[in-house]
C-alpha cells in the first residue's frame, strides 16, 4: 500500500492507496505553527488500524520551505560573488554581496586570476559579522569551479566552522544571478529543513513504517527523504505539483488538459500538454528572487469562491479581495459561492441568505436575482476562461532559438478542464463549456493532492556538456566533471555517455528503477571552426526522467 | 530592494529578440555558421539579462513574402531566394517595430542572423553573406504599416552597407550613413565619400571611410562631429542602427580597433530606436562582450563592467595621420551635407528629366555577375519612379533577366501613371524573362513571367 500526504494551506489530506484504488482517506486541519504535527496526525489517522508492514511507499508534500521563508525563519547567509566581466552586480536583484576579482569565461577558461587576498578579507569580514553560513557563486562556475573551490578552501582556513555552499553544486544551468539566489536559499533553509526531514524519518520508524519515504518536489517528482536535504528549495511549491500529479493519476494519457484549482480568493491554473505537465521555462520565483528551481508553470488568478462581488458602473466586478466567507455561510457580503447556491449549483450554506444577497445586487443591476446570479457566475467563468487562453498564448510566445521550434509551435487548446481542490466544482463544467472542452471533476477531489503525491514517481534531469577541443565534460546538476579524449565525438556517443552518467546519478540518489524511462529531451552539436578547420566540438545533451506515475498505478 | 526592482520594472523596457539560428549555416566552415552566436548565448544567458526588469525578450515571427517584395526584386521570385532562417531574421525586426510603435518598448535590438546589409534591391543570390536586407525590410514596413516618413539608418558594421545604400539611393526621405573600413582595403570595395545618393537624394547617403586601425577615439569623433549633428538636422522620425560588430579589434575579417566599451558608448550616444545585428565574426573574443555592451547601453544599464579579457585601457592609440585623415573625411562630408539642396538643383539642371546609369554587381558568396541599367525620373513633385534592367550570369550560365519598376510610397500622380504604363508596355515584349512592378503606394507587388504569361502578386 502507498501513502500520500499533502499539507495544504488550510487542510492536510492523506490517502492510503491499495493497488489503484483509494483504500482510505483522512483530512485534518493544517496547523501552520506545527507542520510535522499535522503530517503525523494525518498519518496516524490513516494507519491506526492497519498492519504497518504492508506500507510500501510514503510520499510527503509540505509547505515547510514556503513557511520558513514567509515567517522569516531562515538562517542569515553571506554572499560572495566572483562575477567577472559583464553586468554590474548592483543591477542584479540580489542581497548585498562581497565582490571578488577573478573570471572564468563561457568555455570554462580562466581569464582573470582569483584575487585570493580579497577572498580572505571577504571571508574574515563575513565571519566577523557573526555569519555562520556563506554562499560562493562564480559566473561560469559550472564550467570551471576552480575559483569556487579555492574560496571554499580559503574559508576553511580563515574561518573554520563556517558553512560554505558552492554555486556549481546547486545548479549548473546558465544564469548566474539565479544560481546565486538558489544557493543563498539553499544555505538559508538547509539546517532547519534537515531537522524536519530527519524528524519525519524517525517518526515513521517510531510508528513501525520502514518503507522508503520520499518528498515531492516542485517539478512533480519524488526524491528520497534523506537525499532531499541537499536540495531543500526544490521541495517548495509541492502543493500545486501534487494537484497536477493528482490529475495525471486520472489517466488522461497524451491529452491536453488545463488544471483549475479554484480556492477562496485565488484560482491556480496549470497546463498538461499532450500528457506532459508544462514546466515554467526558467525556474520558480521564490521570495521575490528568481531561482533555478524546476517547477510546474502555475498561474495564479485573483478570483475565487469567496471573492467580493461588487457592481461598479453597472458592471459586475469580482475580487480581487475577499471580505469574508460567503453570505450564505454567514459572511458579510455577496460572493460567487452565493450565486452558485442561488442557482442550485451547490448545496452549501443557507439558500435564503444567498437569495437575499443576490436580490440586493439584482436591484443595482436592474434585473431579477436569478439573472444576477447567472451574471455573477458568467463573469467568473469568463475571467477564468480568458486567463486559460492567455496562458496558452504565453506558452506559444515563449522565445525559440531554432528554425524548427518556430515553425512547429502550433496553436493548442485544451481537451479537458479538470477541477481540483474541491472548493467550487460547480464552475468546472461551465468553464469547460466556455472553452469547448470536456469538464472533469475527479472522484476523491478533496484528496486529489494526496493521491498525486502517493503515485508520483521520481524525476531526474542531467545536463551533459562536452568540449572536445579542451577534452573535458561537465554535468550541470552535480558539478561532476572529467576528461574526454575523442575529438570527433558525435551526438550518439554523447547520448550513450549521458545515459551512463544518468544511471550513476540515479543509483546514487536511490531512484534507479526509473532510469529506463529517461529520455533525451535536447541535444545539440556545434563544430568549433577556427580559421578554416574544425578544431573540436561542443556537445550538449539533456536527459530527463519526466514527471510521471509509478508503475503500479494503472490509472483510475 | 523589492520596491527598487518594481520601480525599475515599471519603466518601458528594451525589447530583445535573440535568434541565433542554431540550425542554419551557409556552409559548415563558413563564418556565417551555427556556432556564430553560441558564445553570445552563453554569455547573455549566464548574465541573466533576460530576467532584468529593463529587458523583455520577444519571440520572432516569419516575415511574409510580401514584406520582402516591398523592398526586393527577387529574380525569379522571393520563395527561391530565401530560406526560413532569412524570413525569421527579417521578421524579428518587424516584431520589434510593432512593439515599438505600440509603445510597449522604449527601444529594441534584433540580435539575429543571418545578416542583411549587403543585399541590394535586386536579388539574384547571396552576396556578402546576405540574401535579403533585414534593415530595409523593417524601414519599408515602418513606412507602410506605421505611417512613418523620415527614417535615418546608421550602419556601424566594418563593411560598407552597400545593399542598404543601393535600396535607398534615390530616396530623399531615408538618410543612410555608413562608417566602415576604407573600401580600398576591405570588401565590398565601395563606400567612398563621393557616393552620396541619386540626383534627387544627394547628401542623403553619407559614407565615412575610415583608415584601418581606427580606434574608439576615431569612431566617437565621427559620431559627435558628423553623425549626431546631421541626424539632428535631418529630423528623422526614427533612428535605426545596422549594428555590425566587426569593427572590433579581434575581428578576423577586418582591421579596426574598436572595443566593447566603444560599442556600448556609441549606442548610448546614438540612441537608436531599433538596432539590428549585421556582421561580426570574432565569435569568442568579441561578440559575447560587444552584444552585452550594446544591450546594456540600450537598456540604460551600467556597462562599465563589460571588458574583454585581453583589453587594457589605452591599449590602442591612433596615429596622428589617422586622426588627421578622419578629420578631413568628416570635413568633406559636412560640406556635402550643408550643400545638399544645391547639389540636387545642379544635378537636375545637368540631367534633365531622366537620369540613367549602368552598374555591375558581384555576388561573392554565390559567384554571380549582374549588370544593371538603372533609370530614375528626376521628378519635381516626388522622389520619382525608377526602373532597373537586370541581367546576370553565374559562370557560363545565364540567369533570368528582369525589367523592374519601382514606385515610391509618396509618388506623385504622374509618376504612378507613367510607371504603370511602362509596366504594361514591357509586359508585351519578350525581351525580359520577368517584368516586375513594385507599387508601394498601393502596397501591391507584381511579377509577370513573360514566358508562361502568368503573373504572381505579393
Amino acid at each position: 500500500m502507498l501513502i500520500g500526504i499533502d499539507v495544504g494551506g488550510t487542510t492536510t489530506d492523506a490517502v492510503l492507496i491499495d493497488g489503484d484504488r483509494v483504500a482510505k482517506a483522512a483530512l485534518v486541519p493544517t496547523d501552520v505553527a506545527d507542520l510535522p504535527g499535522c503530517l503525523l496526525k494525518a498519518l496516524d489517522e490513516l494507519v491506526e488500524d492497519i498492519d504497518k508492514s504492508v506500507v510500501e511507499r510514503v510520499v510527503l508534500s509540505t509547505t515547510i520551505i514556503t513557511n520558513l521563508i514567509a515567517e522569516g525563519k531562515t538562517d542569515p547567509v553571506g554572499l560572495i560573488l566572483v562575477p567577472g566581466p559583464g553586468t554590474n552586480p548592483k543591477d542584479l536583484n540580489l542581497p548585498k554581496a562581497e565582490i571578488i576579482d577573478g573570471a572564468i569565461d563561457f568555455r570554462g577558461r580562466e581569464i582573470q586570476k582569483l584575487d585570493e587576498a580579497g577572498a580572505r578579507r571577504a571571508v574574515r569580514s563575513l565571519a566577523s559579522q557573526g555569519l555562520r553560513k556563506v554562499a560562493v557563486v562564480g559566473k561560469f562556475g559550472q564550467r570551471n569551479h576552480a575559483h569556487e573551490l579555492s574560496i571554499q578552501e580559503i574559508a576553511s582556513n580563515e574561518a573554520p566552522g563556517l558553512s560554505v555552499g558552492l554555486g556549481h553544486q546547486v545548479s549548473g544551468k546558465l544564469n548566474f544571478p539565479r544560481r546565486a539566489a538558489t544557493t543563498l536559499l539553499t544555505m538559508a533553509t538547509r539546517d532547519r529543513y534537515r531537522e524536519f526531514a530527519l524528524g519525519m524519518a524517525s517518526a515513521l520508524r517510531d510508528r513501525g513504517i520502514f518503507a522508503p519515504a520520499y518528498i515531492l518536489k516542485a517539478d512533480g517528482g519524488t526524491v528520497p527523504l534523506e537525499r532531499s536535504i541537499e536540495m531543500p528549495v526544490e521541495t517548495i511549491f509541492s502543493g500545486p505539483a501534487a494537484s497536477i500529479m493528482g490529475v495525471m493519476a486520472l489517466g488522461l494519457k497524451d491529452q491536453t488538459s488545463v488544471v483549475v484549482d479554484i480556492g477562496g480568493t485565488t484560482t491556480d491554473l496549470a497546463l498538461i500538454l499532450s500528457g506532459r505537465p508544462l514546466l515554467s521555462s526558467k525556474g520558480a520565483r521564490v521570495d521575490s528572487m528568481l531561482t533555478h528551481v524546476r517547477a510546474f508553470a502555475v498561474k495564479s488568478v485573483a478570483i475565487g469562491g469567496d471573492s467580493a462581488v461588487r457592481v461598479i458602473d453597472g458592471n459586475i466586478q469580482i475580487g480581487p479581495d475577499r471580505l469574508g466567507r460567503a453570505f450564505c455561510l454567514g459572511g458579510p457580503s455577496l460572493t460567487p459561492t452565493d450565486a452558485l447556491r442561488a442557482l442550485g449549483l451547490c448545496d452549501i450554506g443557507d439558500a435564503s441568505r444567498a437569495d437575499e444577497a443576490l436580490f440586493g445586487i439584482g436591484q443595482a443591476l436592474g434585473c431579477s436575482k436569478e439573472e444576477a446570479a447567472r451574471r455573477v457566475v458568467d463573469a467568473v467563468v469568463e475571467k477564468i476562461a480568458f486567463e486559460v487562453n492567455e496562458m496558452f498564448m504565453e506558452w506559444e510566445e515563449e522565445p525559440a532559438y531554432r528554425i524548427w521550434e518556430i515553425l512547429q509551435r502550433e496553436k493548442v487548446r485544451p481537451e479537458n478542464v479538470v477541477g481540483v481542490g474541491g472548493a467550487s466544482p460547480a464552475f468546472i463544467p461551465l468553464v469547460a463549456k466556455r472553452l469547448g472542452a470536456k469538464g472533469i471533476v475527479p472522484p476523491h477531489a478533496a484528496v486529489a493532492n494526496a493521491i498525486g503525491a502517493a503515485v508520483a514517481r521520481p524525476t531526474l534531469t542531467l545536463n551533459l556538456r562536452i568540449d572536445t577541443e579542451q577534452g573535458v565534460y561537465a554535468v550541470s546538476e552535480d558539478g561532476a566533471s572529467g576528461k574526454v579524449s575523442d575529438r570527433k565525438m558525435n551526438l550518439d556517443q554523447a547520448e550513450v555517455m549521458a545515459r551512463r552518467l544518468m544511471q550513476e546519478r540515479a543509483r546514487d540518489l536511490g531512484i534507479e528503477e526509473y532510469v529506463s524511462e529517461a529520455e533525451v529531451t535536447h541535444s545539440e552539436l556545434f563544430n568549433m571552426v577556427r580559421g578554416w578547420s574544425t578544431v573540436g566540438r561542443l556537445l550538449d545533451v539533456r536527459m530527463e526522467i519526466p514527471a510521471g506515475l509509478i508503475s503500479s498505478w494503472g490509472g483510475a | 530592494m523589492a520596491s527598487e526592482i518594481s520601480q525599475r520594472a515599471s519603466a518601458k523596457k528594451t525589447g530583445l529578440i535573440f535568434f541565433p539560428a542554431f540550425d542554419w549555416a551557409i556552409s559548415p566552415n563558413h563564418p556565417e555558421r551555427e556556432e556564430r552566436l553560441l558564445y553570445t548565448r552563453d554569455q547573455i544567458f549566464e548574465e541573466g539579462l533576460m530576467d532584468l526588469p529593463e529587458i523583455e525578450e520577444h519571440k520572432p515571427r516569419l516575415a511574409s513574402e510580401k514584406d520582402v517584395a516591398r523592398v526586393h526584386f527577387c529574380v525569379p521570385d522571393v520563395g527561391s531566394k530565401v530560406t526560413e532562417a532569412h524570413l525569421i531574421a527579417a521578421g524579428s525586426t518587424l516584431v520589434l517595430s510593432d512593439a515599438l510603435m505600440a509603445g510597449e518598448i522604449r527601444n529594441g535590438f534584433a540580435l539575429v542572423r543571418p545578416p542583411g546589409h549587403h543585399s541590394m534591391r535586386v536579388v539574384h543570390g547571396n552576396r556578402g553573406f546576405c540574401n535579403i536586407n533585414n534593415m530595409a525590410i523593417m524601414v519599408e514596413y515602418l513606412r507602410r504599416k506605421h505611417g512613418l516618413r523620415r527614417i535615418a539608418i546608421v550602419d556601424t558594421d566594418v563593411h560598407h552597407g552597400d545593399g542598404t545604400q543601393d535600396i535607398f539611393w534615390h530616396d530623399p526621405d531615408v538618410l543612410f550613413i555608413s562608417f566602415h573600413q576604407d573600401g580600398r582595403t576591405l570588401y565590398p570595395g565601395s563606400g567612398f565619400v563621393e557616393e552620396m545618393g541619386g540626383p534627387n537624394a544627394l547628401g542623403r547617403t553619407l559614407n565615412v571611410p575610415l583608415p584601418p586601425g581606427t580606434t574608439d577615439e576615431g569612431f566617437h569623433y565621427v559620431l559627435e562631429n558628423l553623425v549626431m549633428p546631421v541626424l539632428e538636422d535631418f529630423g528623422a522620425d526614427l533612428v535605426l542602427n545596422s549594428a555590425g560588430q566587426d569593427n572590433h579589434y579581434t575581428d578576423p575579417l577586418a582591421n579596426m580597433r574598436f572595443s566593447a566599451q566603444g560599442y556600448a558608448r556609441l549606442n548610448e550616444i546614438l540612441k537608436p530606436a531599433i538596432a539590428v545585428l549585421e556582421g561580426g565574426y570574432a565569435i569568442e573574443s568579441a561578440l559575447p562582450y560587444v552584444n552585452m555592451g550594446i544591450i546594456q547601453a540600450m537598456a540604460g544599464l551600467d556597462y562599465s563592467h563589460v571588458i574583454e579579457p585581453d583589453y587594457v585601457k589605452g591599449r590602442f592609440q591612433q596615429t596622428r595621420e589617422m586622426t588627421q585623415s578622419i578629420e578631413a573625411v568628416v570635413g568633406r562630408l559636412q560640406d556635402i551635407w550643408e550643400s545638399r539642396e544645391n547639389l540636387v538643383a545642379i544635378a537636375r539642371e545637368e540631367y534633365g528629366q531622366f537620369y540613367r546609369t549602368r552598374k555591375r554587381i558581384f555576388y561573392d558568396t554565390d559567384m554571380i555577375n549582374e549588370s544593371q541599367m538603372e533609370t530614375v525620373r528626376l521628378c519635381k513633385d516626388c522622389p520619382g519612379y525608377n526602373t532597373v534592367v537586370t541581367d546576370a550570369v553565374r559562370g557560363y550560365g545565364k540567369l533570368e533577366s528582369a525589367f523592374c519598376i519601382s514606385i515610391p510610397i509618396h509618388a506623385c500622380k504622374s509618376c504612378k501613371e507613367d510607371a504603370h504604363e511602362e509596366f504594361e508596355e514591357h509586359r508585351l515584349e519578350l525581351k525580359y524573362d520577368y517584368v516586375n512592378l513594385q507599387d508601394k503606394p498601393a502596397d501591391v507587388y507584381r511579377s509577370y513571367n513573360t514566358r508562361t504569361r502568368t503573373e504572381k502578386r505579393y
